[in-house]
């Protein structure tokens, strides 16, 4: 009840309306619509006691930095600058609204612009938005883009190619944000090394869109993807997710024929946050900028021919177009997009190399160290990995996870959660946190369950 | 001006980090010759303090709700408290991974829990989900429930969906996004919903009507009953846009207007901070009939047994659920948890009070109307011309809107004009030309959070730009960082990034 300047002055308020009562205002709200009892709600509590909660009900969750944990999944347990923290949520920025009124929002409408040209300089493309809601809805509404782009001269019409390696939760969504539209989903097939079946991609051609993921759900960097523009050709978008912290060793995809790149931007600016917020990645090429979803800030001047930025394209958008805009976001992620920049301006371009080292780092040093175990095998032997593996355990993985979770260690993802022929497989998750005492706890634990199951 | 490509230091200028477990030649193996980056990306070279300093300085160049007043109607400017920041700094939600197993995240389920029993006792809904991230996808998710749920009776063929034509842009577009057809129908002249002119569209090819109550003109709806029994007698499902809920908290609910679905604008309602566009949260509530389609998983729980680890203290034990018929995934993980969280630590603060929140925003925005529109007859003397109301009311509730069309015909004012000149006066502009059906349209909310002293202070504002040279406000702003900005230039030359690309290596 601490937020109502007004709190006993509403008969001083009324009076100067020459009402004598509240009940007054909502006179015109008809009886059979009204409620009449009180909310069966708890009384109101001060600050001091939802502190008070909120430590106790936050404290009882076990966070990922209590212990060494695997988990990863298309999140980052990363390590965000304190800066970023402390100046994102300066008042200014955190209390406004999307930048309708350019002349009071230069501010932020600047760093949405910088972020854009970041966001440009990693993927290797010329646009970026100023984020999507997260990777899934980001990959989901660059193939609905695709598709209005390209549907006109497909040879299969409505029809898009996805890698059939994705994970199910990005799946859902993309059925979710296609069916609506009548978008038939194909798609392409792995070979059991993981990578990608790239002799039989060139079903794909005349469709409107390729998406696959660079590293893929396993973690594999898949070097046969860099061929996959010349098969599907000038028409078909090929449309590429990638994990946003390996593109400091590896080549952006613009670089290899992407013409949209979408992923995951939370390893730049917040911690894992239980899945939100984050934000998604959308960077593309010229083709689709007027098909393209989200804001966008472009630069321009003022009436003195000063320099200034403003949201730009809105035609696309809802506000304006209504049914027939591009998409229905409105509200998106600029907050944590701003964290984001602050992040990656921070790291500079060596910094990001140097981030992008030390993730590749851990995650070869646990696979080195996981398949010295009897009984553990890489499930992809002679594969590239960046941040994530897979291993195939003498038994189900779930069992597995759960014994090793009882020594205080969190392992990773059972696949078997999101493929029912894969209960003895566990995607393990590294990032640049990961320690060398880390490695040696799981290792020593799976040891321990392969030793335990065996009895 | 900063421009934060200008950094460009030494290469170790930045922000130094450990060094990677393993060393380069052992690195180096660990990605394909083919597919090494050639040259890394053009970021800034800057150490801390000057970033500290050009970021300062960027925040200095923008308004929020903590710089001044922000009656921006429809988006439910309120304050934003501070110890909500506080809490999702916790490593509690802050270093939590939405896969952890159940036994982990008990504190963080009773949260998810407890925000589903709240948002649908306030709405009179029967079951929650928390996963849509933005009122939009809210939106979308309910649509895409109830085209499910159609599609299982048989009745697929159900294909369109009415709005009003002074709905949200988002309706249609959610529901276009769907499939569905959209069916706009007309006003009445007094701003309110026409019966007759629904009554002739619903059809056995209705799907659902999507609407806001009250409506973008502030207006309570008092025939919205009569509109829902139009709608479900044609076995149509109606759908309530919650980004008015603030102004009937406790009063009235969608359950009592006979909605079947809703979603709730948590960063409006519940206070999460906006941050320049986003995150927002945009939760959904349905009646039972379409709760089985919601997306997966919800929040569930049941008595604590004697097996079970402990608790959070409360004697339950919570889980999560997978609705029977579900319609999957619409986030890929659980919504923006860090709004959820923020938004129960503001619902908290008020708890079975909230009914108060929703008085004074009503409270200030009659109050505010009233300055307006009544004058003292020395102002009215002296003003061009005054607004007109948007649409007739004795009362209107959490927002309202004014029409500038008499001030324009007169001395060629326009509504963006007044938008314009208000920022000179340190407060944000109003929402302009919206609702599309009221001419030369400003839609002012102050929220429950603005004192009187604030309104007066707007009232009078407001006025006096009404009797100002007309010049000077076709011109405004004039104190602001920049002058009045092109936008018609920005679209044409579409300057969408930092030319600068070369970087010295």
């Amino acid at each position: 009840m601490d937020q109502l300047p007004n709190l006993g002055r509403e008969a001083e308020m009324l009076s100067i309306m020459g009402l004598n009562s509240i009940e007054d205002l909502f006179s015109h709200i008809p009886s059979e619509v009204k409620r009449t009892d009180p909310l069966p709600l708890p009384p109101p509590q001060s600050e001091e006691e939802i502190w008070r909660d909120a430590q106790h009900l936050l404290g009882s969750n076990i966070n990922l930095d209590s212990r060494p944990s695997f988990l990863s999944a298309g999140l980052a347990r990363n390590f965000v600058p304190t800066m970023v923290g402390m100046l994102a949520t300066r008042g200014e920025f955190l209390t406004s609204y999307t930048p309708y009124q350019a002349e009071v929002s230069q501010g932020m409408l600047q760093a949405m612009w910088e972020f854009q040209t970041m966001i440009s300089e990693l993927v290797g493309l010329p646009i970026s938005n100023v984020s999507m809601y997260d990777a899934s809805t980001s990959a989901a509404e660059a193939i609905t883009c695709a598709v209005r782009v390209h549907n006109k001269k497909a040879t299969q019409k409505d029809t898009v190619y996805v890698s059939n390696l994705i994970p199910p939760h990005r799946m859902s969504v993309i059925e979710n944000y296609l069916q609506g539209a009548g978008i038939d989903i194909k798609t392409l097939n792995h070979r059991v090394n993981g990578c990608l079946d790239i002799d039989s991609a060139s079903v794909a051609h005349g469709s409107c869109a390729v998406y696959v993921e660079q590293p893929n759900s396993f973690g594999l960097l898949d070097e046969g993807l860099l061929e996959l523009k010349n098969i599907i050709g000038e028409n078909t978008a090929l449309i590429v997710g990638v994990d946003a912290v390996s593109l400091g060793l590896v080549s952006p995809p613009g670089d290899w024929g992407a013409d949209i790149v979408v992923g995951e931007g939370q390893p730049f600016g917040i911690g894992p946050t239980f899945g939100g917020p984050i934000y998604g990645i959308f960077a593309c090429n010229e083709k689709y900028i007027r098909q393209m979803p989200g804001r966008i800030v472009g630069q321009t001047h003022d009436s003195n021919n000063k320099k200034a930025f403003t949201l730009t394209l809105s035609t696309r958008e809802q506000h304006i177009r209504r049914h027939r805009a591009t998409s229905n976001i409105c509200s998106n992620e600029t907050l944590i997009a701003l964290m984001g920049a602050m992040h990656m301006s921070l790291l500079g371009p060596e910094g990001i190399t140097v981030l992008a080292k030390r993730v590749a780092a851990t995650t070869e040093a646990t696979k080195r160290a996981l398949i010295s175990i009897n009984g553990v095998e890489l499930l992809h032997p002679d594969t590239h990995n960046f941040r994530e593996f897979v291993i195939k355990l003498p038994g189900d993985s779930e069992e597995a996870v759960a014994f090793i979770d009882s020594k205080g260690v969190i392992a990773g993802l059972p696949l078997g959660r999101w493929w029912n022929d894969m209960s003895s497989c566990l995607l393990v998750g590294c990032d640049e946190r990961t320690s060398m005492s880390d490695i040696s706890s799981l290792a020593i634990a799976i040891e321990d369950w392969i030793r335990e199951a065996k009895q | 001006m900063s421009d934060i490509f200008s950094f460009n230091g030494s290469s170790n200028a930045g922000w130094s980090q450990p060094k990677p477990v393993l060393s380069n030649s052992e690195i180096k193996d660990t990605v394909p010759n083919s597919m090494l980056r050639v040259k890394p990306p053009a970021w800034p070279r800057a150490s801390e303090p000057e970033l500290v300093r050009h970021y300062t300085w960027l925040s200095r160049r923008n308004f929020g709700i903590d710089t001044g007043f922000y009656p921006l109607g429809s988006c439910t400017m309120k304050h934003n408290p501070r110890i909500n920041e506080r809490i999702v700094n916790l490593p509690g939600i802050d270093r939590m991974h939405p896969l952890q197993s159940e036994h982990q995240i008990q504190g963080i389920l009773s949260i998810f829990y407890e925000m589903q029993e709240m948002l649908a006792i306030c709405s009179g809904m029967d079951q929650v989900t928390l996963q849509p991230v933005a009122g939009a996808q809210g939106e979308f998710t309910a649509m895409r429930c109830i085209q499910e749920y159609h599609r299982e009776r048989g009745e697929g063929n159900r294909n369109k969906v009415i709005v009003p034509d002074s709905a949200h842009g988002t309706n249609p577009a959610s529901a276009a996004m769907c499939g569905y057809e959209i069916i706009e129908i007309p006003s009445a002249k007094d701003g309110r919903i026409d019966l007759h002119a629904l009554q002739s569209v619903v059809g056995d090819d209705t799907a659902a009507m999507m609407i806001t109550n009250p409506s973008t003109l502030g207006i309570f709806e008092p025939e919205i009953a009569q509109a829902s029994e139009i709608v479900h007698s044609a076995g149509g499902q109606m759908y309530y846009d919650g980004a008015n809920f603030n102004a009937i908290i406790g009063k009235t609910d969608p359950g009592l207007m006979g909605f079947d679905a809703v979603h709730f604008n948590l960063h409006k309602t519940f206070s999460q901070p906006h941050g320049g566009g986003g995150p927002g949260s945009g939760p959904i509530g349905v009646k039972s009939h379409l709760a089985e389609y919601l997306p997966s998983p919800l929040a569930a729980r049941r008595a604590l047994i004697d097996s079970d680890p402990r608790g959070v203290g409360d004697g339950f034990w919570y889980t999560w659920e997978s609705p029977e018929k579900t319609i999957g995934k619409v986030q890929q993980w659980h919504g923006n948890a860090g709004a959820v969280v923020r938004c129960w630590a503001f619902y908290r603060r008020y708890g079975r009070e909230l009914e108060r929140m929703s008085e004074h925003a009503v409270l200030n925005a009659n109050y505010l109307r009233y300055k307006i529109m009544n004058p003292d007859s020395e102002v009215v003397s002296r003003v061009h011309a005054m607004p007109l109301d948007g649409a007739p009311a004795d009362f209107v509730m959490h927002e309202f809107t004014l029409s500038m069309i008499e001030l324009k015909n007169k001395v060629g004012i326009s509504g963006k004009d007044i938008a314009k000149r208000l920022l000179d006066y340190g407060v944000m502009a109003p929402t302009l030309y919206f609702p599309m059906i009221v001419p030369e349209c400003l839609m002012i909310e102050p929220t429950e959070t603005e004192s009187k002293e604030v309104l007066d202070q707007f009232a009078k504002d407001f006025l006096t730009i009404l009797t100002e040279d007309p010049e000077i406000v076709k011109t405004a702003p004039h104190t602001t960082d920049v002058g009045r900005v092109d936008e018609v230039w920005a679209a044409r030359n579409l300057i969408l990034r930092h030319p600068s690309t070369s970087l010295d290596n």
